[in-house]
């Protein structure tokens, strides 16, 4: 077989996206009772649950904590079916160690910790399924969890990953775009002034195609906070003003941009949303 | 993967909307449009895309759609090549072919069932996208669905109206001749993964095969390629001993290959040798043992369509009873004998053919092929140009009509006219400015002028101004898409292909004498003393040339005769007192451009520019397009004047796209020579007592000027040429691809530069203005009109370019062959004058010597030893003669001693007689054959009238080769008159013969044959 296409002459990828095109984007607040909030995402493929605690007393050893805001303390996780390998992953492992602390860092850009002195926020995100950006998956189930939790923010956090492939750069990559082994960029924005709270390359890429693929994953990222936005709206007031939410199993949004043009021609098969990936 | 979400292919959209002209503009540029004047659209299965792709790729075929799911099945099971043939298919503008995406079509996406079989599903879904895109016409446009598979055109043939399923007709199998010999005649190439792991591990080596084209059947030799060859310590290139060695690659192939042993290790062979007669004989003493290897595997294969000989009568019946199957002889010596399977043997025995390869088994000595077309008959002087074009994969069809829709109008009735928003946006030098160009006499394509005048401060300024193409020639419209494929004009011994068409490379961008025209223009403020330059100029303009000079006459004019004005048309209708003030005016500029160019040219001498022998022929046209004349450059001043404002604009429009474009711009570089190429040259020289210093551009172009023979000016003539021969060719390249140190141009010894000034004739310069306008515009500060080049598309394009202008120079090279063997070959070499000449010897081999014939320019090799093993000897007359004897070879002589004790010896340099004659071949090109026949210098029986007939223009060759062809046609055209004149005479009706009508038909019943063999 000849090497993977990832962007065919006329402007496809693999999974029949644009180069700017996100996957589709379903979210809901409040999953878990128990827990002060949470959230599921689903993107594309990709999904992830996020738990919030907090703000409360430092727990363990009190020499953590800080005097002037509070300690926010992430930690990610990933189910043993969530990849196509079947593997335990024990907690503590180099991978969601440093997952761990880049939610860590993002978090502590778009909390007001110093509201919450000498306390801690326990931030827990677990992928269930793990199909190209992960980490934008869990910032924005965290951000809606930590919503949920009445949490404040500067803003909301929304995340997306952007790619580069033939001089064209991709937003939000599927994970068999990430396996070809191009670089990789994963952006948090806080959408409301366009600050970035992280922003995290991998591989190397010509200086002159930076700006483009930093334009391309915040443009995503913007994207993604439209969506993310009515999550939010819709579940404090459920209203008439988006039927589709009452219809299905999760919310599903459609946001009036062009770019996401599956959602303009308005077809919603769950069949598709819900197809596992074959190509893992 | 989530595969079937729906985009909106725009070439669905746009196939919608048929019929309006503006939208088919819109999608030249933007995606392609079927057109809708087809009886209907055709479909093909996966199977039929995969494997009748070639007739797909007919442009008589209209109206294709490609499923996605077609191509997908090209890309996984037929590999790169075949998926990039059909990607370019999709990419032609020319082609009426669009690719449409159904698997991400909501409507057209199936699901594959439990227990369906790929092969099933992928014909369902491409069905069932066929019936959704006629319902999506509309129902007005049938659809055909072309498919092996019997069981679909059973299944589907009659489900739903309009939509047709049929197959192809039944081809004729092909046979599988590969069960003929059972044994296995080569090894079996590894999988690809281990050549990769092999590659990587430093085990193999990849590089590209190159077949010695004078041992076609032993040597071979694998330039490498890539990252191994900075790891390995190997310097030269790898030799490929045989054709088991080989193992079934071809001459272009990428190939990996293993080193053997060094006890196995061969030398090159340095004896001259006729093309692979017998390999035996001349072996005898090869050099020192070189690295030797062995192909395990093919990483691509660069088959491409080969001009072939079917063998004569005789040769068939000698091969076998098996008479289907036949070994036809590729033209060109490198590519082995190809097996083809045809019952037209016979009929095709006189005529060049056409084949393709379709594959090459391990159990076969041969490859497989098939027939293609034919080219024309052997011998026929429009046959074998054929030949040359094909060989050098040169395709010049004449230009569409869609593409000639794109062109302006220029005819008496509505002539073509500056328009006022170009006249605003232009700079107006037609008034201000004495602008002529100076050029070969009937020259039709000018595409540059001069200008020069004093500025109000006292300061020069000099202008360049060039043809301005890319003002008609729009970014991917068709012409542009042509004109890219072609990337330049090929000029050929007796004619010549154009990349544009005439109505732009005669006319319109023709910078002719006494009309408007658009120009790009480059002006420098000089220094009026110092000639620096202080300030630079770059923009579009409006010229009007004055006058449209011919160097012979613009250097009797800078030489102050000013009796050539006769001769100078534009100063032909004026009253003589005005003609006074003009002429002084036009002299006055020849002679600062001169003064300019001189001072520019020190300056380029002091870096250590090269001034090399025979760089460019410019070619003469009369007034009926044919070739006048190849003329070698003339040493008048004038050329070097003008070439030099050329090189200095090329220079400067380099500096400044570089400058806008860091990573992206098409400059020339010209690498700095190995010096081990350079010893044979030091050895020559050497022998004549010349040293030449290799060790810079400066220095060698300091001891050529040195080495110069009072008594034999050929010495320097091929010095230099061997000088050229030792470098390697300057090449397009792309800035984002090569490090700023290595733009560097070695022959003009300037740091960068680029080629500007031909954009009638070369892509390359019409890339370049472009990105001088983007240049521009970027720093006005204005939009950046139309995209340019990635580096990566870039790259690519100048890998083109270099290619076709590789393939230009070999067809010119090969045309001029052509003729000179025409030329010689109805001469009788023992009896006609002008096949004696005299020659320089120029190298030594072990067997024999090469020589160079300066009246003719013929390069060519004379044995000192013939087959029979007999030696060459002079006797006292100096007559030569074979005897028994032996050869001895030395640095810079070779000595002939027969049995009986004379001996002559050959030094280089040496003025030998020799003999011309032909030697014709069937399945090649003939070559010419040169013998010493004495080893004193050929005398002219009067010296004076050598002196009045200076060497014989390759034109001179040209027309008298091309006369007499005509006259063989008139001689039949004559014949057709009189047959005629009977006609009227006895009121016959107009028509010929039964017998010679039944005889056209004969003829094209074969042509018939030959394309439904193709198809």
């Amino acid at each position: 077989m000849a090497g993977l296409e990832l962007l065919s002459d006329q402007g496809y990828r693999v999974d029949g996206r644009r180069a700017g095109e996100l996957r589709k984007i379903q979210a809901r607040m409040g999953v878990f009772a128990q827990a002060d909030g949470s959230a599921y995402i689903e993107q594309g493929n990709t999904k992830a649950l996020a738990v919030v605690y907090g703000p409360h007393e430092i727990r363990g050893s009190r020499a953590r904590a800080l005097p002037d805001r509070a300690l926010v303390n992430c930690q990610y996780s990933s189910a043993t079916f969530s990849t196509g390998e079947r593997k335990r992953r024990p907690h503590g492992d180099r991978k969601s160690c440093e997952m761990g602390l880049q939610l860590r860092q993002t978090f502590e850009a778009a909390i007001l910790t110093q509201l919450h002195p000498r306390s801690q926020i326990d931030i827990y995100v677990q992928v269930l399924q793990a199909d190209g950006g992960t980490y934008a998956a869990c910032v924005n189930a965290a951000t809606l969890a930590v919503l949920d939790a009445g949490i404040p923010m500067r803003d909301f956090v929304c995340a997306c990953s952007a790619g580069f492939v033939d001089g064209t750069a991709l937003a939000d990559l599927s994970h068999v775009e990430e396996a070809a082994g191009g670089p990789q960029l994963a952006l948090a924005l806080l959408p409301a002034s366009g600050q970035i709270a992280l922003l995290e390359m991998d591989a190397r890429l010509h200086e002159d195609h930076l700006e483009q693929v930093l334009e391309a994953a915040a443009q995503a990222a913007q994207d993604v906070h439209i969506l993310l936005d009515r999550v939010v709206r819709q579940h404090i007031w459920p209203s008439p003003d988006y039927p589709l939410l009452q219809s299905g199993p999760w919310g599903c949004f459609s946001p009036n941009i062009p770019r996401v043009s599956w959602h303009r021609q308005g077809w919603y098969a769950p069949h598709f949303m819900l197809r596992t990936p074959q190509l893992q | 993967m989530g595969r079937s979400r729906a985009g909106s292919p725009r070439e669905l959209l746009a196939s919608c909307c048929r019929g309006g002209a503006d939208i088919a503009c819109f999608a030249a540029s933007d995606g392609k449009l079927l057109s809708s004047d087809v009886t209907h659209y055709v479909i093909p299965d996966w199977k039929v895309v995969q494997d009748y792709l070639e007739i797909l790729e007919f442009p008589e075929l209209k109206g294709i759609i490609f499923m996605q799911t077609a191509c997908q099945a090209v890309q996984h099971q037929r590999g790169r090549r075949q998926y990039n043939k059909l990607r370019n298919l999709l990419k032609d503008a020319r082609h009426d072919c669009i690719l449409f995406a159904n698997e991400f079509q909501q409507c057209c996406y199936l699901p594959r069932e439990r227990g369906e079989s790929t092969e099933k599903w992928q014909t369902r879904s491409i069905y069932n996208a066929a019936v959704w895109y006629y319902h999506h016409c509309q129902d007005r446009m049938p659809i055909v669905m072309v498919t092996e598979d019997e069981e679909a055109i059973q299944q589907y043939g009659s489900e739903t109206e309009g939509v047709f399923v049929i197959s192809f007709k039944s081809r004729r199998e092909r046979e599988n001749e590969s069960q003929e010999s059972h044994g296995k005649e080569y090894p079996e190439h590894l999988p690809l993964e281990v050549l990769e792991a092999g590659i990587k591990s430093g085990r193999y080596i990849q590089g590209i095969l190159n077949v010695n084209k004078h041992r076609a059947q032993m040597e071979a030799f694998v330039r490498l390629q890539g990252a191994s060859s900075k790891d390995s310590d190997l310097v030269s290139d790898i030799l490929i001993h045989g054709m088991k060695a080989r193992n079934r690659s071809i001459h272009g192939d990428v190939v990996v290959v293993e080193l053997l042993p060094k006890n196995e290790w061969k030398g090159r062979t340095t004896a001259l040798c006729e093309n692979d007669s017998d390999d035996k004989a001349w072996g005898e003493s090869p050099t020192e043992p070189m690295p030797t290897g062995r192909v395990v595997g093919i990483l691509q294969k660069n088959w491409r369509d080969y001009v072939v000989t079917f063998p004569s009568k005789e040769e068939v019946q000698s091969q076998g009873k098996n008479a289907q199957k036949i070994l036809v002889t590729p033209w060109d010596y490198r590519i082995p004998k190809i097996r083809i399977s045809t019952q037209q043997a016979e009929a095709l025995q006189d005529f060049r053919v056409v084949v393709r390869i379709d594959s090459w088994e391990s159990t076969s000595v041969y490859p497989n092929g098939h027939f293609v077309r034919v080219l024309g008959r052997i011998r026929d002087l429009e046959g074998e140009i054929a030949t040359i074009l094909v060989e050098n994969s040169i395709s010049v069809v004449p230009f569409s009509e869609a593409q000639m829709c794109e062109m302006p109008v220029n005819t008496p009735e509505n002539p073509w006219k500056v328009s006022p928003e170009e006249e605003r946006e232009r700079k107006d030098l037609r008034r201000s400015h004495l602008v002529f160009s100076i050029d070969p006499k009937g020259c039709e394509d000018v595409d540059d002028t001069l200008s020069v005048r004093t500025l109000h401060n006292g300061n020069l300024e000099l202008g360049v101004h060039i043809a301005d193409v890319t003002h008609f020639v729009a970014p991917n419209s068709y012409i542009d898409i042509e004109a890219r494929t072609r990337a330049t004009t090929y000029y050929l011994a007796d004619r010549r292909y154009d990349m544009l068409p005439s109505i732009l490379s005669a006319d319109l961008c023709s910078l002719l004498g006494g009309v408007d025209r658009y120009a790009v223009s480059i002006m420098w403020e000089l220094d009026k003393t110092s000639y620096e330059i202080k300030k630079v100029w770059y923009g579009r303009t409006i010229i009007r040339s004055a006058y449209k000079l011919f160097y012979e006459a613009a250097q009797e004019l800078l030489d102050g005769n000013l009796s050539i004005i006769d001769d100078i048309p534009e100063f032909r209708d004026l009253d003589e007192k005005s003609r006074q003030a003009k002429l002084e005016e036009l002299v006055w500029a020849i002679g600062k451009l001169t003064d300019i160019a001189r001072h520019v040219r020190a300056k380029r001498d002091g870096c250590g520019a090269l001034e090399l022998e025979g760089v460019e022929v410019r070619v003469q046209l009369d007034e009926k397009k044919n070739i006048h004349d190849l003329i070698p450059k003339q040493p008048l001043e004038v050329h070097e004047t003008v070439a030099e404002c050329m090189i200095l604009a090329n220079h400067w429009v380099a500096k400044k796209i570089w400058e806008s474009f860091p990573h992206q711009v098409l400059l020339r570089q010209h690498p700095p020579p190995h010096q081990e190429f350079f010893s044979e040259l030091r050895e020559c020289a050497k022998a004549k007592g010349f040293f030449i210093d290799t060790r810079s551009n400066k220095t060698l172009a300091d001891s050529l000027d040195n080495a110069n023979d009072p008594n034999d000016p050929v010495v320097n003539r091929l010095l230099r040429s061997m000088a050229t021969q030792a470098m390697s060719n300057a090449l397009y390249f792309s800035t984002g691809a090569c490090k700023e140190e290595e733009f560097h141009h070695y022959g003009l010894a300037l740091d960068k530069y680029t080629h500007f000034t031909s954009p009638i004739r070369r892509y390359s310069d019409i890339v370049v203005h472009r990105l001088l306008m983007a240049a521009i515009s970027k720093e006005n500060k204005m939009e950046i009109k139309g995209n340019l080049f990635s580096n990566k598309d870039l790259e690519e394009l100048c890998r083109h370019i270099n290619n076709r202008n590789r393939a230009a120079q070999h067809s010119q090279k090969q045309s001029t062959e052509l003729f000179q063997c025409m030329y010689f070959k109805d001469k009788d070499p023992d009896t006609e004058e002008r096949c004696v000449s005299d020659g320089v010897i120029y190298s030594i081999r072990t067997n024999g010597v090469l020589v160079f014939i300066p009246r003719f320019g013929i390069k060519g090799a004379a044995y000192l030893k013939n087959k029979d093993g007999l030696v060459i000897s002079c006797g006292s007359d100096s007559r030569s003669e074979w005897k028994p004897g032996s050869l001895q070879r030395f640095q810079n002589k070779i000595t002939s001693t027969t049995t009986d004790g004379e001996s002559v010896t050959f030094h280089l340099f040496d003025h030998v007689t020799v003999r011309i004659s032909v030697q014709a071949s069937r399945c090649h090109s003939d070559t010419i054959r040169l013998e010493i026949i004495s080893n004193k210098p050929y005398k002219i029986p009067n010296t004076e009238l050598f002196h009045q007939s200076p060497p014989l223009l390759k034109s001179e060759l040209v027309k008298e080769v091309t006369k007499s062809v005509e006259e063989a046609q008139l001689a039949q055209e004559v014949k057709v008159d009189i047959i005629q004149e009977e006609y009227q005479e006895y009121c016959q009706t107009k028509g010929r013969s039964l017998y010679t009508l039944l005889e056209e038909i004969k003829d094209l019943a074969l042509l018939d044959v030959s394309n439904s063999y193709g198809i």
